[in-house]
C-alpha cells in the first residue's frame, strides 16, 4: 500500500524536475529546445531511473519470480494437454489427501466440542464375562454422591421412542441425560431453557428437529407432547452446533442421530439393588489437575466397597474403566483412518511419480531451449529457477483444484456415510484443512521444481547446441530414472489394490448368503406400540395380528412375518446342569416370530418342522448354531427350554419342535448367534416388531402402500425404518463400506494412474528410439520382433514394480487386520489375483506403443533425423 | 544497478561518488531543511562548487531507498512559482543515521588521508 502510495508519483516527479531544470537552462540563456536536450541529458535514462527506483520497492527476486511465472504460464498455455494432465492428476491426488485430513482432523484431532474437553472421561462397569460396559442405576448413584475427582457425573441411554403430537406420531432418536451434563457440556440453547433438575418430564430439541419436526415454530416451547405415551412438555432448543459425543452401541452407529433429550430418570428412591434398576452409560468430567489413575483408583474403591456391602450380587465380575471420552468415542475409527490416510499418501506419490516422469521428458525436450538461455547469459540458478516456478504453477492449479475435488469428495463421502464414523458429520474444509493442503502442495512443487533440475544439471551446453537434435544418451539416463519411477508407482498401486483386494474379499465374505435368501426381495420396517390404549396384552396381541392379516392380503406379497428379538440370556435346558462357575454361560438370543416369518426372511428348516401361529402348547424353533452349542452331538428335537420371562402360572418350558439354518439377517460381520424363535403369541413381550415382507417384484414399489396401510391400523402407532433388508444390512456394516468405498476409490485412482505412467514412459520411448527401430527394421527385424522388444521393456519394468509392492504389501497389510472380515492380511489368492491383473494391465499398457513402433516406416524413420 | 551514477563525461575537473555517498548527501542537504528533489540536486551542485555533480535522475532511486529506510519522508506542496511539488525532509532516525555516517565519513576520509600523506 505504502510502495503503491510511493510509486504513484513518480511520472509526475520526474516530469517536474526535468522541467524545473529546463527553466534554468532558459535562465542561463538557452534556447527552449536546447534546454530542453541538456536537462534530459543531464537527468540521465528515464526509464532506468524508473525502473530502479521500482526495485527499491520490489526486490529483484520477486520481479524475477514473477517473470519466470509469467514466463511459465505461456509455455503451459502452449502445452494445454500436458497441463491439463497434470493438473487433473494432482488435483485428484491433493483432493483426496485433503478430503482424508479433513475427516482425521474431525474425527482424531479436534478436541470435542463441550467445555474443557480433556477432563472429560467415560466410566463403565466391564463384565468380564459377557464383556460389555455397562452402570447399573444405584452403582452410578454411589459414585456421584462419592467420588472426589469429578466435577461432574452424568448417566445417559438412548433409545428409539415414539413422538406424538395431535395427530403424526413419529418414531426419534432419543437420548436420555441426567442433568449434569448440561452444566458439564456448557450447551447453549436458542430458545427456551435447558432442563431444571425439577423438571421430570421435559423435552429439550436439537436445532434440526427443531426445524424438522416443528417447522422452525417458537410457539411449540412450553407446549406438551407425547413421548413413548407419556405427555412431555418441550422445554427449549439446543444450538445448531451442539452435538451429542457420548459413546453409543454399534448397533446404533446407523445413519439416525439423536433429535431430543429427556432428563434420565433415575433417583435414589427407584434404584434399589435387587430391585429392577437402570442400566445406563457413564460420562464425566475431572476436576483440574486430577489424573485419570486418581479417578480410577477411587471408583475402584467405591465399588470394592459396594461389592463388600452386598455380597449377594456377582460383583466380582466387574472390572472399572475409566477412559479418555475422546479415545472411548473415536478411538476404534483410528486404524480405520490411519489406513486411509496411508493410502491417500500412497495416492499422492504415485501422481507425483507420473508428473515427475512427464516433466522429465519435458525436459529433455527443452535442452536446447535451456542451452540458448545459458548461451545467451542466464546463470544455472536462474535457469534452475525457471523450473521451480514451473513445479509452483502446476503445484499450485493442482492445489487449488485438489480443494474442489476435496469438496465434491467431502460431499458425497456424508452423504454415503453419515454415522458409519463418529463425528465424521464435523468434518468441514477449514483454515487447518487448507494449511495441510498448501503444506503438501509446497511439497509437491519443491519435488517438481528439482526433477528436472537435477536431470539437466550435467547437461553440457556446448554440445547440446552443436548437436542440434537429441542426443541419446542424456535421454537415455533419463529414461532410465523415468524407468524406475513407473515401477515404484507400480509397487505402490500393488500395495493399495491389494488392500482395496483385502477389503473386498472381506466384504464378499460377510454377504454371501445361502441361496434363495435375496434380501433385495425383502422389505423391513419395524413398528412399535406406546400410549395407554397398548398396555395390555390383548390389545397388542389384536394390533400385531391385524397388521399380519393386512399385509398377507396384498397382491404381490410372497411371505410376511413379524419378529422381534425381546431377550438375550443363559439358556437353561431341562435335564441339562447349569453351567458351573467359572466358565463363560451360553448367551443365547429370544425372538418373538410369527409363522410366516422363516419363510419371508428367508431361512431354511434343516429338521422338524416350523411353529404355526395357533399353537396349542409351548413350542420353539431353534437355529443350528443353537444346537451346535448347547445340545452338541445331541437331538435337540423334544427336548424342553426355559423361555425367560414367562409370567405368573404360564409353563416356563417349551418343546424344540424344529431346527433353521443360520442366517445372518440383522448384522453382517457378527457370527451367527445362538438364537431360538417362539410363536408370537406365546412370547412374553408383544411391544414391538420388525415387519418382514418377501415380495415378487421390488420391494420399494410396494413400499408406501404396505406402510399406508399398517399405520391406518392406528395413526397415533408410527411405522418407520422402512428398507429393504440389503439396506438394512449393509447399514449393520457402515464403517466397514465407509473403509471398503474410499480404499477402493483410492486403488482405482491408483491403477488408473499407474497404467497412464507406463503407458506414458513406453510411448516415449518408443517416440524416442524411433530411428533406432527404423535401422533394426531395414537390417531384417520383423514386425512381431519389434512388438515383443517393447513390449518386453515394459514387462520388465512392470513385473520389477509388481514384485517389490508385494513385497511390500506382504509387510504393510497386517496394519489392516483389524478391517478385515475372515480375511488374512496375506491371502495369498489376493494377492495373486492382484500381481496378475496388474501383470496384464502392463502388457496392455504397452501394447499400445508397440504396435506404433511396429507400424514405423523403416525409410521415413531413417529421414527423420 | 544500484549504484548512483555520476556524470563525468568530458569534464576532468568532476569526479565520481563513492558507493553510497549520494544517500549522505542527501540527508546532509536535507539538515538545511525541506526540500524538493530539483533542489536537492542544485544544493548539492552548489555546495561542492560543482566540483560533484550529480546525474540527477539517480536522485530518485536513492530519495526512495531513503523513504523505505524511513531515513526521510515527505509532504506535497507548492512550489515558489505555485507548481505543486513534493517536499522531502529529514526524519528524527535519519537525523541519527546523519550523525552516524558523517562521523563514519570522517573517519574514512582520515584514515585515507593519512595512508596517501603520512605524516
Amino acid at each position: 500500500m505504502r510502495k503503491r502510495k510511493n510509486l504513484t508519483d513518480l511520472d509526475q516527479d520526474i516530469r517536474d524536475h526535468i522541467e524545473r531544470e529546463t527553466e534554468d537552462n532558459i535562465d542561463r540563456g538557452m534556447s527552449p529546445e536546447e534546454a530542453r536536450a541538456a536537462a534530459l541529458r543531464k537527468f540521465g535514462n528515464v526509464s532506468l531511473v524508473k525502473e530502479d527506483t521500482w526495485r527499491v520497492w520490489n526486490p529483484v527476486w520477486l520481479e524475477q519470480l514473477l517473470q519466470d511465472l509469467r514466463y511459465c504460464a505461456r509455455t503451459l498455455r502452449r502445452s494445454p494437454a500436458f497441463t491439463v494432465v497434470v493438473t487433473l492428476t494432482l488435483a485428484v491426488a491433493i483432493g483426496m489427501n485433503t478430503a482424508a485430513f479433513s475427516i482425521v482432523n474431525a474425527v482424531l484431532l479436534k478436541p470435542l466440542t463441550y467445555s474443557n474437553p480433556d477432563r472429560w472421561v467415560w466410566v463403565a462397569n466391564y463384565n468380564r464375562q459377557f464383556k460389555n460396559e455397562l452402570v447399573s442405576g444405584p452403582d452410578f448413584l454411589d459414585w456421584r454422591a462419592q467420588a472426589q475427582s469429578f466435577e461432574g457425573l452424568a448417566g445417559y441411554d438412548y433409545q428409539d421412542s415414539t413422538i406424538a403430537t395431535g395427530e403424526s406420531a413419529t418414531e426419534e432418536r432419543i437420548a436420555q441425560v441426567s442433568n449434569e451434563f448440561w452444566q458439564l457440556s456448557g450447551a447453549q440453547t436458542t430458545a427456551g431453557r435447558l432442563p431444571r433438575a425439577e423438571d421430570q418430564d421435559a423435552l429439550l430439541l436439537t436445532a434440526r428437529f427443531f426445524e424438522r419436526r416443528f417447522g422452525g415454530d417458537p410457539r411449540v416451547i412450553g407446549s406438551t407432547v407425547t413421548l413413548e405415551g407419556r405427555p412431555v412438555t418441550i422445554v427449549g432448543v439446543l444450538a445448531p452446533g451442539f452435538r451429542f459425543l457420548l459413546p453409543m452401541q454399534q448397533s446404533f452407529n446407523d445413519r439416525r442421530e439423536i433429535e431430543a433429550y429427556t432428563p434420565l430418570g433415575i433417583s435414589p428412591e427407584t434404584e434399589i439393588r435387587g430391585g429392577p434398576t437402570a442400566v445406563i452409560h457413564v460420562a464425566g468430567k475431572l476436576k483440574p489437575g486430577v489424573a485419570l489413575e486418581q479417578a480410577r483408583a477411587e471408583i475402584e474403591t467405591i465399588q470394592a466397597r459396594i461389592a463388600k456391602a452386598n455380597p449377594e450380587w456377582f460383583y466380582g465380575d466387574f472390572q472399572v474403566h475409566v477412559d479418555p471420552l475422546q479415545e472411548k468415542l473415536v478411538g476404534s475409527s483410528r486404524p480405520a483412518l490411519m489406513v486411509l490416510s496411508a493410502a491417500a499418501a500412497l495416492v499422492l506419490l504415485i501422481a507425483c511419480a507420473n508428473v515427475v516422469s512427464l516433466l522429465l521428458a519435458r525436459a529433455s525436450a527443452r535442452r536446447r531451449e535451456v542451452a540458448i538461455r545459458a548461451a545467451a547469459g542466464a546463470g544455472k540458478g536462474r535457469v534452475f529457477r525457471q523450473f521451480f516456478a514451473e513445479g509452483m504453477l502446476l503445484a499450485a492449479m493442482g492445489g487449488a483444484a485438489g480443494v474442489l475435488v476435496a469438496y465434491g469428495a467431502m460431499a458425497t463421502i456424508l452423504r454415503l456415510s453419515r454415522n458409519a464414523v463418529p463425528r465424521i458429520g464435523e468434518a468441514v474444509i477449514d483454515g487447518r484443512v487448507l494449511a495441510f493442503t498448501a503444506a503438501i502442495s509446497i511439497g509437491v512443487a519443491i519435488v517438481f521444481g528439482f526433477a528436472p533440475a537435477i536431470s539437466l544439471w550435467k547437461t553440457n551446453l556446448h554440445s547440446t547446441l552443436k548437436d542440434g537434435a537429441r542426443t541419446f544418451s542424456a535421454s537415455s539416463t533419463s529414461l532410465r530414472f523415468r524407468g524406475l519411477l513407473v515401477a515404484g508407482e507400480l509397487a505402490l498401486a500393488v500395495v493399495l489394490l491389494v488392500g482395496a483386494g483385502l477389503l473386498v474379499k472381506s466384504f464378499r465374505l460377510m454377504n454371501s448368503h445361502p441361496p434363495g435368501f435375496a434380501p433385495e426381495r425383502v422389505l423391513v420396517m419395524t413398528v412399535v406400540l406406546s400410549g395407554p390404549a397398548y398396555a395390555g396384552r390383548p390389545a397388542q396381541e389384536a394390533y400385531m395380528t391385524e397388521v399380519l392379516r393386512r399385509i398377507e392380503s396384498v397382491p404381490g406379497v410372497e411371505a410376511a412375518g413379524i419378529s422381534n428379538p425381546f431377550m438375550q440370556g443363559v439358556a437353561k435346558v431341562e435335564g441339562k446342569p447349569a453351567p458351573s462357575r467359572g466358565q463363560p454361560p451360553q448367551m443365547v438370543t429370544f425372538s418373538m416370530a410369527s409363522a410366516a416369518y422363516g419363510k419371508a426372511i428367508g431361512m431354511q428348516l434343516v429338521k422338524g418342522r416350523w411353529t404355526t401361529d395357533g399353537e396349542p402348547a409351548r413350542v420353539l424353533v431353534i437355529n443350528r448354531s443353537f444346537a451346535r452349542r448347547i445340545f452338541d452331538s445331541e437331538d435337540p428335537l423334544g427336548r424342553r427350554i426355559r423361555v425367560p420371562g414367562a409370567l405368573g402360572d404360564e409353563e416356563p418350558y417349551a418343546t424344540v419342535v424344529g431346527i433353521v439354518d443360520d442366517l445372518k439377517h440383522s448384522k453382517l460381520d457378527a457370527e451367527p448367534q445362538p438364537e431360538v424363535l417362539v410363536p408370537y403369541k406365546q412370547s412374553p413381550f408383544l411391544r414391538g416388531a420388525n415387519v418382514t415382507v418377501r415380495v415378487a417384484g421390488d420391494p420399494l414399489v410396494v413400499a408406501p402402500a404396505l406402510r399406508q396401510l399398517i399405520s391406518e391400523i392406528d395413526k397415533s402407532q408410527p411405522v418407520y425404518d422402512v428398507k429393504t433388508l440389503e439396506e438394512a444390512l449393509a447399514d449393520s456394516i457402515a464403517p466397514r463400506r465407509f473403509n471398503l468405498y474410499l480404499l477402493g476409490t483410492l486403488a482405482t485412482v491408483a491403477l488408473l494412474l499407474a497404467v497412464i505412467g507406463v503407458y506414458g514412459v513406453i510411448a516415449y520411448s518408443v517416440a524416442q528410439r524411433t530411428h533406432e527401430i527404423g535401422v533394426r527394421m531395414a537390417l531384417g527385424a520383423t514386425r512381431p520382433e519389434v512388438i515383443g522388444m517393447v513390449v518386453r521393456q515394459g514387462l520388465g519394468v512392470a513385473l520389477a514394480g509388481i514384485g517389490i509392492g508385494v513385497a511390500g504389501a506382504f509387510m504393510l497389510t497386517r496394519m489392516m487386520e483389524s478391517l478385515l472380515y475372515q480375511v488374512k492380511p496375506t491371502d495369498p489368492q489376493t494377492f495373486a489375483a492382484v500381481a496378475i491383473a496388474l501383470t496384464l494391465t502392463a502388457l496392455i499398457a504397452s501394447w499400445g506403443p508397440a504396435l506404433k513402433a511396429a507400424l514405423v516406416d523403416p525409410v521415413i524413420a531413417l529421414r527423420c533425423e | 544497478m544500484l549504484l548512483p551514477r555520476m556524470s563525468t563525461k568530458g569534464d576532468p575537473g568532476r569526479i565520481e561518488l563513492l558507493q553510497g555517498t549520494l544517500d549522505l548527501l542527501i540527508l546532509r542537504t536535507l539538515l538545511l531543511g525541506p526540500a524538493h528533489g530539483h533542489a536537492i540536486c542544485k544544493t548539492i551542485e552548489r555546495s561542492s562548487d560543482d566540483v560533484l555533480q550529480v546525474e540527477q535522475g539517480s536522485l530518485y532511486p536513492a530519495l526512495h531507498r531513503l523513504i523505505k529506510r524511513g531515513w526521510i519522508t515527505f509532504d506535497e506542496g507548492t512550489s515558489e512559482n505555485n507548481r505543486r511539488a513534493k517536499y522531502y525532509r529529514l526524519t528524527a532516525k535519519g537525523r541519527k543515521q546523519l550523525e552516524l555516517e558523517t562521523s563514519r565519513w570522517d573517519k574514512l576520509a582520515r584514515a585515507i588521508a593519512q595512508i596517501l600523506r603520512p605524516t
